[in-house]
């Protein structure tokens, strides 16, 4: 048994005792999910030291057939667009979990929940069969709705149907779309798999779509609408301020942190490698829907008499900044995009947690019900305002890098004038910047700014562990914004790669399954069976180029900049 | 050896870096155990010598640059990739040229001179270290802004610095409209910086098309591929696209330099403490805009257009800001929109072409701009914190050492001959009636010259307005202010509403398991520990004292360069050769034998008899008025005053415009868009979700969990769906 397959087996055995202990002995339940989310997070650290940065194709793979029948298999891989994603859940389901010691309520049920989740989360971001990802994507809905069902808000009931039926209708498209690759599969080869490296490695040759009409374009979107709301984008956000304001403060960090991801992993994992033509052609419609996403969620963001959701509308806008930096399809953009991912994960739920531990002391999240905070608890009021500008983008600090990259690569695109893109995309996308400054400053000064509410004349500064807990996302916050390399390197290859399999023609795209295949250190496809004989090509390992990297490639429409012929 | 010696740059960088951690980490730590008089005087000396020995670093350096032939005097230094994807790559590299090093000691000089004056300024502030780890942190900023060798970094400083503004605009957080003044300050910026990254992206995209082709390093925003290369990547575009990148960089620097109409957010921005009124929004961060534009002079020269934008933005900007001051009676606000309207004098000469004279300005600005904003610091501490020239007067009898270094100030912005800013004030006049700059067959250089030598008989009015109204004008006015009977006057200080703590009760329900509250007990040792503020108001018993040395120095000090500081930079440096090394484009060194520059020759005399006769206007025009008492027109009773000055008290209705405008505006559309939020967007999903209730209901009646009714729902309903597509798709044959 692998690492990987270890580290998800970790939470399920840890639940499994949970139900061992008497609900009377609180304190060894929350113990217990501390050492097995601990234990976790350590194993997902072997896997990180075990992972190298050198290759782009999937590593640490173990396969075992489960349903041979019908060619579904358990396969689990990790590459450089999930290897973070990977840590940072078992991160943030620790802080989560730490958090949580001030729950009181059922705490056998709740933290079971969080151990299941957890286990769901991991599977989503290795699975390398397209069942075993359904299977573990639909399983994080319900320990989620549970979690908000039970120990959530006021409204908790409305907001944990409504999550669990928006996210569950829109991916049944994806289930469907997914057993017609298979099928499709079983047509050009006779055998049926719902392995991606298998489907994929027919899709880098062009053979799989060959003859298939609009099928492609069909299937993209099965897939590309069910990721979409999970991301969530506009039209498909409104589950999400629902959700996150009824959530308990750990569901909604890991909502925020983790959940919210599974849909744009989804679209890098699947959406790019598997549908290139399609992915290409649907640039401009998802960068609108980004860009309306950016602005809309600001806005929106901006009127709200309510701290979380001020927040939750927030994540719309930040979520829109990845699928803009991925549907770039520019190298430094989807760098951006990948990374903002982590961004959001890690200043979002920082947040909610600092809003949590008001929330803990208050029950209140109504901005009238508070005010002039910051000399009241000057430390909570100093972590919050370094966490409030990392998720302004403020440079040096994490969200910067993302926003940053994202913007130019989107710039980039439209500059060259590919695939229909306008300049009006990045210029307008690059206002969500500023709006960013205006609702997050407009609630920071709501809060600590001005005299003091006289009912929080009582309150104490935070206790010491609670320093501490923030204190590791301060610490990411500044990490990834001064060396942001630590992160980027690990994604490089992978995110290349994946890049390659959309834009690339036939032939030339890099394929999972191809052992041959690697990214040389320019960024080109290179085959590394095949050293090159001729002088001509000038590659530092002396391979053969199959698909140089493209940096300044032309397009064609007319609004570009285009250099003087 | 001598690169040796350049890597002490890091030093400079470091050391402002390690006094905002030991403020904000050690700073309560050590004023607790020391006792606040103690130890607000260690902390105050741990905030000042970093700055200090940063600023020796430097000007170390700086010799030593000096020693380098002209040609080589721009040494870069990388101390680690900072950003490194595909196709692009930003190091974290600094260039010590003499650009940066000039910047880097007027904010290091300047900046430890007020550094000292603000330990006595913040002597009685109960919050002393908040206060340094910002001031220490905005330095660092500064530094990397001015240091740093790519967009990138410039950008990292550039925001760095905004918040620190932000930072201390809103020091005195108790106060709602200290908060509503800083966020205002970093939105406006905001706006700039939008501006700025995509100007950024553009010249990014520029080089990466042309020197991309040659397989270059991905380093598309660091100065030494950009700037050498600039004419080649202009080449290879269409004028427009330049033009435009420019420009974009220009609205950057329109939002950090206040230039109409990003200014709004300066004037606004006094309500932080005196201090830092005059390091941030007069001496450095206000001047990042020129230094931007110094720095890009490459492609600003290249884009003729561009530079008629900035000069024609400057011009207005140089008026509107001279104008407004003359309905201000805020000391503050006078001297805040001063600086706008010499920060847009300072672009005028970048408009025309002449950078090195805008950078000249900044240098000059620097010295008697702080030293008014000190100055008025120290009037304002004398004068119990009441900012209102209208009760000053006669103050020079009071404030001997105050008042004659601001006598200093006021003849150098005003232009008394050979002080320091009648050496810049003039060059700027020169070159803007010399400049052959055209713009749709206007002469746009000889207009704004028009516009810049009325703004400077309007500058020398509007200072000798505030000297004589402060230090001399018939009577002093505090004394007709009965006891114990204020107007609302603006203040520069705090005030701790503590009754209402008093009224706090118990709100929480339940006993505190968590302990999460005070006790009664602790609650009482807390209002115990409270300091409590005596907050004297000026009336007629008051009696204004001159302020201790900590803080007169700093104002003696300036005072001097007020005085020499221009000649030195003019005759002793030779600013335009010595920023010329650093790729300044510089006009008579572009074309040495140029008409234009015999033209300068010609003209530099008539045009310093102009100036001069600006100033004396100015002074005794302003003494005709203000001299021997305060007229009506600018008295206590506003309605009494001429239409134009009501009009300049309102900012002529430009300000509310925009901040109204947007806060009203970007409100309704927001109300709105969630409006539609949840009744249409969130109504299609709800209605959507009642018709499949519908059916859920006849499920409901086998269920009671909801979790157990909609997954079973959903599992028929999917069963359902992969019977039905399994079968579809087997019978077609796998969709081919």
């Amino acid at each position: 048994m692998g690492t990987i397959t270890t580290t998800i087996l970790i939470p399920i055995v840890g639940m499994i005792l949970l139900f061992l202990v008497p609900e009377r002995y609180p304190k060894a339940i929350k113990w217990l999910t501390i050492v097995f989310t601990s234990s976790a997070f350590l194993a997902s650290l072997g896997v990180l030291a075990l992972f190298s940065s050198n290759q782009f194709n999937f590593q640490m793979v173990e396969a075992a057939p489960w349903i041979p029948a019908w060619g579904i298999q358990y396969k689990v891989g990790i590459d450089g667009i999930s290897i973070w994603l990977f840590l940072m859940t078992t991160l943030l389901t620790l802080l989560a979990a730490i958090f949580s010691f001030y729950i009181d309520k059922r705490p056998r049920i709740y933290f079971a929940m969080m151990l299941l989740l957890e286990a769901a989360m991991l599977g989503v971001f290795v699975s390398l069969d397209l069942i075993l990802f359904y299977t573990f994507f639909e399983a994080t809905l319900i320990p989620m709705a549970i979690m908000i069902y039970v120990w959530g808000g006021s409204n908790r009931n409305y907001a944990a149907i409504k999550f669990f039926i928006y996210t569950f209708a829109a991916s049944i498209f994806m289930l469907l779309g997914m057993i017609t690759l298979a099928k499709q599969h079983e047509a050009l080869t006779g055998v049926m798999t719902f392995d991606i490296t298998a489907i994929q490695a027919l899709v880098a040759s062009g053979e799989f779509w060959q003859n298939t009409g609009n099928l492609q374009t069909l299937i993209f979107w099965a897939f590309t609408i069910a990721l979409l709301v999970k991301c969530p984008m506009f039209p498909f956000h409104t589950w999400l301020p629902d959700a996150h304001t009824e959530a308990p403060t750990a569901g909604s960090v890991i909502l925020a942190g983790v959940l919210l991801k599974m849909g744009t992993y989804g679209l890098l994992r699947f959406s790019l490698p598997l549908f290139p033509e399609a992915t290409q052609a649907a640039v401009l419609p998802i960068m609108t829907l980004a860009v309306i996403g950016i602005i809309y969620g600001a806005v929106v963001a901006a009127v709200q008499p309510d701290v979380k959701k001020l927040v939750a509308y927030s994540s719309v806008a930040h979520m829109g900044f990845v699928v803009f930096g991925v549907f770039s399809l520019n190298q430094a953009g989807m760098m951006g995009g990948a990374y903002q991912q982590l961004n959001h994960g890690i200043s979002t739920g920082a947040l909610f947690l600092l809003i949590g531990l008001i929330y803990e002391r208050t029950h209140t999240r109504a901005f009238k019900d508070y005010g002039g905070l910051k000399a009241q608890m000057p430390i909570f009021s100093a972590l919050f305002l370094i966490v409030m500008l990392s998720s302004v983008g403020l440079p040096g600090m994490n969200g910067f890098i993302g926003e940053f990259l994202a913007l130019y690569g989107g710039f980039m695109t439209a500059a060259n004038g590919q695939y229909g893109l306008t300049l009006a995309y990045p210029v307008i996308a690059g206002i969500g910047v500023i709006l960013a400054a205006a609702y997050l400053l407009h609630m920071f000064r709501q809060v600590f700014y001005g005299p003091l509410n006289p009912k929080l004349a009582r309150l104490k500064d935070l206790k010491p562990w609670e320093i501490g807990l923030v204190g590791v996302f301060v610490i990411f916050i500044f990490w990834g914004g001064i060396y942001p390399n630590t992160f980027l390197k690990p994604m490089e290859k992978s995110i290349n790669a994946t890049r390659m399999m959309a834009i690339n023609p036939p032939g030339q795209r890099p394929a999972w399954s191809n052992p041959n295949h690697e990214i040389d250190a320019q960024g080109n496809l290179v085959n590394i069976n095949a050293r090159t004989t001729n002088g001509d090509i000038d590659t530092s390992a002396g391979f053969e180029v199959v698909a140089a990297a493209d940096y300044y490639a032309q397009g064609d429409s007319a609004t570009s900049i285009q250099p003087k012929r | 050896m001598e690169q040796e010696l350049f890597k002490n740059i890091w030093w400079v960088l470091a050391l402002p870096v390690f006094g905002f951690l030991i403020q904000a980490f050690a700073g309560k730590i050590v004023i607790d155990n020391l006792g606040p008089k103690l130890g607000r005087q260690v902390m105050g000396g741990i905030a000042v010598l970093p700055i200090a020995a940063a600023f020796a670093l430097a000007a170390q350096m700086t010799i030593a640059l000096a020693k380098i032939p002209s040609g080589e005097r721009s040494i870069i230094l990388t101390l680690f990739e900072w950003i490194t994807v595909g196709n692009l790559s930003i190091p974290f590299e600094v260039r010590v040229d003499a650009l940066s090093m000039t910047m880097v000691l007027i904010i290091t000089g300047i900046g430890s001179l007020i550094h000292l004056y603000a330990t006595g300024y913040m002597a009685e502030e109960p919050d002393f270290p908040r206060f340094f780890t910002y001031l220490n942190l905005f330095v660092a900023a500064m530094l990397i802004l001015v240091l740093g060798n790519n967009l990138a970094l410039l950008f990292l400083g550039w925001e760095g610095v905004g918040v620190c503004s932000y930072l201390l605009i809103g020091f005195w957080y108790k106060d709602k409209a200290n908060s509503f003044a800083s966020n205002k300050a970093f939105i406006v910026n905001r706006v700039g910086d939008w501006g700025l990254t995509l100007g950024m992206f553009t010249l990014a995209f520029m080089a990466a098309v042309v020197l991309g082709k040659d397989g270059a390093e991905p380093r598309w925003l660091s100065y030494d591929v950009l700037l050498p290369n600039a004419a080649r990547i202009a080449s290879e575009f269409n004028p427009w696209v330049l033009t435009t990148a420019c420009i974009l960089l220009f609205i950057g620097a329109m939002g950090k330099s206040a230039q109409f109409p990003l200014y709004i957010w300066l004037p606004d921005a006094m309500a932080g403490p005196t201090p830092v009124s005059a390091l941030i929004h007069a001496a450095t961060m206000v001047t990042s805009g020129v230094f931007l534009l110094n720095r890009m002079s490459e492609f600003f020269a290249l884009s003729p257009t561009a530079g008629a934008v900035v000069a024609i933005f400057g011009a207005i900007t140089a008026l509107l800001g001279a104008l407004i001051a003359f309905g201000q009676t805020d000391i503050k606000k006078v001297l805040a929109y001063s600086t706008v309207s010499q920060l847009g004098y300072m672009f005028i000469a970048c408009g025309v072409g002449a950078y090195w004279v805008g950078l000249f300005h900044v240098a000059t600005h620097a010295f008697f701009k702080a030293l008014l904003f000190l100055g008025s610091g120290a009037v304002i501490h004398a004068m119990a914190h009441n900012q209102d020239m209208r009760n000053y007067g006669k103050l020079l009898k009071y404030l001997p050492i105050t008042g004659a270094t601001m006598l200093v100030g006021w003849m150098a912005i005003a232009g008394l001959p050979f002080m320091s800013g009648a050496f810049s004030k003039e060059e700027i006049l020169i070159e803007s009636f010399a400049s052959t700059l055209t713009w749709y067959g206007l002469p746009i250089g000889q207009i704004v010259f028009g516009v810049a030598l009325l703004v400077a008989v309007l500058t020398a009015l509007y200072m000798s307005r505030m000297t004589y109204m402060t230090f001399f004008s018939g009577d002093e006015r505090w004394r007709l202010i009965p006891a114990h009977a204020h107007g609302d006057h603006g203040h520069d200080h705090h005030h701790d509403d503590h009754h209402h703590e008093d009224h706090a009760h118990d709100d929480h329900h339940g006993p505190d398991v968590h302990g999460f509250f005070y006790t009664d007990a602790e609650m009482a040792d807390r209002a115990a520990l409270t300091p409590h503020e005596h907050h004297h108001d000026l009336d007629e018993s008051h009696e204004p004292h001159e302020v201790p040395p900590t803080m007169f120095i700093p104002l003696v000090v300036l005072a001097a360069l007020s005085v020499i500081g221009g000649g030195w930079l003019f005759f002793g440096v030779n600013l335009a050769d010595w920023l010329h090394s650093a790729g300044v484009v510089v006009h008579h060194h572009e074309a040495p034998k140029s008409i234009m520059y015999f033209v300068q020759k010609t003209l530099a005399k008539p045009i310093f008899w102009g100036a001069t006769a600006a100033f004396a206007i100015g002074v005794f025009g302003g003494w005709f008025i203000y001299g021997k008492k305060l007229p009506e027109d600018d008295g206590m009773d506003t309605s009494k005053w001429k239409a134009w000055r009501k009009a300049a008290a309102n900012h002529f209705g430009i300000d509310k415009a925009f901040t109204q405008g947007s806060i009203k505006g970007g409100n309704a559309i927001g109300i709105l868009s969630w409006k539609v939020d949840k009744s249409l967007v969130d109504g299609i999903v709800n209605g959507l979700g009642t018709i499949t209730a519908g059916f859920g209901n006849l499920f409901r009646m086998f269920q009671t969990g909801f979790v157990r009714g909609y997954a079973t729902i959903m599992q028929v309903g999917i069963a359902a769906l992969i019977v039905y597509f399994v079968y579809a798709i087997t019978t077609t044959g796998g969709g081919n």
